[in-house]
């Protein structure tokens, strides 16, 4: 019999389903071993999640192989990425140079201290 | 070509070969060749866990989504965690980002019936009833779908990763207690959505499943 309060029953369906992982030790474990053996509804309960954990497990064990579209779009982003940062450091460095040669022609460079 | 030299600290990698460690190292100063090798090895890896955490509709752009965060922030990956759970980390937190911009799931009230699951025939010795056709593969994701997006990653990560609970709070960024309190309410809920399916009246039934 599940608890009547929907907050009572989230914690009784956690419990099993921790339970059933094998996750629970001690006094847990035996307060569920107790669940258990009290009704056929928790017996169920629990192989229900036995059930689910290894249909995960199996598909965990699966190892599918990635679209090759997604190698060759991760690829091409990155090298169009780094293309534009070279283009951005060249720009700069241009830019950096082309203004250093306009202070110079315009005689606005501040005096060398000696 | 490489990026201009940013001064990388990174000096060690855990967890990988020496080999892997020089792959990583370049690609985190900029050698996209590198990084080009990093995508081939680890591609299966992200598109694997992309699409448990985002279904197999989903996997390509989440996955498409994560090498382009890696190449953005591999310059700052300094070898402090192992390389598998800091790319676990973007992966995960790429797709919950995906997620969260696809809310379709709807808020479920714990229906007063215990979520049993219909009983299937387990024998050891009958390999169709072990082998996970296509059906049940799709029941799996649909189920995963109505499972909160973190409490969802928590699961897949523990269940069908086989991370423990410290790994999975050092991905997730969690404390401990956090990770494994989704979990355990991820087990709950997607019980629930995957014996709803079997119902009459579930999201199974409207399909017309046996």
């Amino acid at each position: 019999m599940m608890p009547s309060t929907e907050s009572e029953r989230w914690e009784f369906l956690e419990m099993i389903g921790a339970y059933a992982a094998d996750e629970l030790e001690g006094e847990e474990a035996g307060e569920a071993e107790r669940l258990m053996l009290e009704t056929e509804d928790n017996r169920r309960l629990a192989e229900s999640y036995a059930q689910m954990l290894a249909l995960l497990s199996a598909l965990g064990e699966e190892t599918p192989e990635a679209p090759e579209a997604v190698v060759n779009y991760a690829i091409r982003r990155a090298y169009v990425s780094a293309a534009v940062r070279r283009a951005d450091s060249i720009m700069r460095g241009l830019a950096i140079d082309y203004l250093g040669a306009l202070v110079h022609y315009l005689g606005l460079r501040p005096a060398q201290q000696r | 070509m490489p990026r201009p030299a940013r001064g990388n600290g990174l000096v060690s990698v855990p967890g990988v070969s020496a080999e892997d460690r020089d792959l990583i190292v370049r690609a985190s100063r900029g050698d996209v060749e590198a990084f080009s090798q990093v995508v081939r090895d680890r591609s299966g890896f992200v598109h694997r866990v992309a699409q448990r955490i985002v279904g197999p509709d989903k996997a390509q752009d989440a996955s498409q989504e994560v090498w382009v965060r890696v190449w953005q922030r591999i310059e700052n990956f300094r070898g402090e965690s192992a390389f598998s759970t800091w790319l676990y980390k973007i992966t995960v937190n790429a797709c919950l980002d995906a997620r969260r911009k696809d809310q379709r799931r709807e808020a479920r009230e714990l229906p007063e019936e215990p979520p049993y699951l219909p009983e299937t025939p387990t024998s050891d010795n009958d390999p169709e009833s072990s082998a996970l056709n296509r059906e049940r593969r799709e029941e799996i994701f649909e189920s995963l779908e109505h499972v909160r997006e973190d409490h969802r990653a928590a699961l897949v990560l523990r269940h069908m990763e086989g991370l423990s609970y410290d790994e999975i709070a050092e991905v997730m960024d969690v404390p401990t207690g956090t990770a494994k309190g989704w979990v355990s309410r991820g087990r709950a809920s997607m019980l629930v959505a995957l014996s709803e399916k079997g119902r009459p009246g579930g999201d199974g039934e409207a399909g017309g499943r046996p």
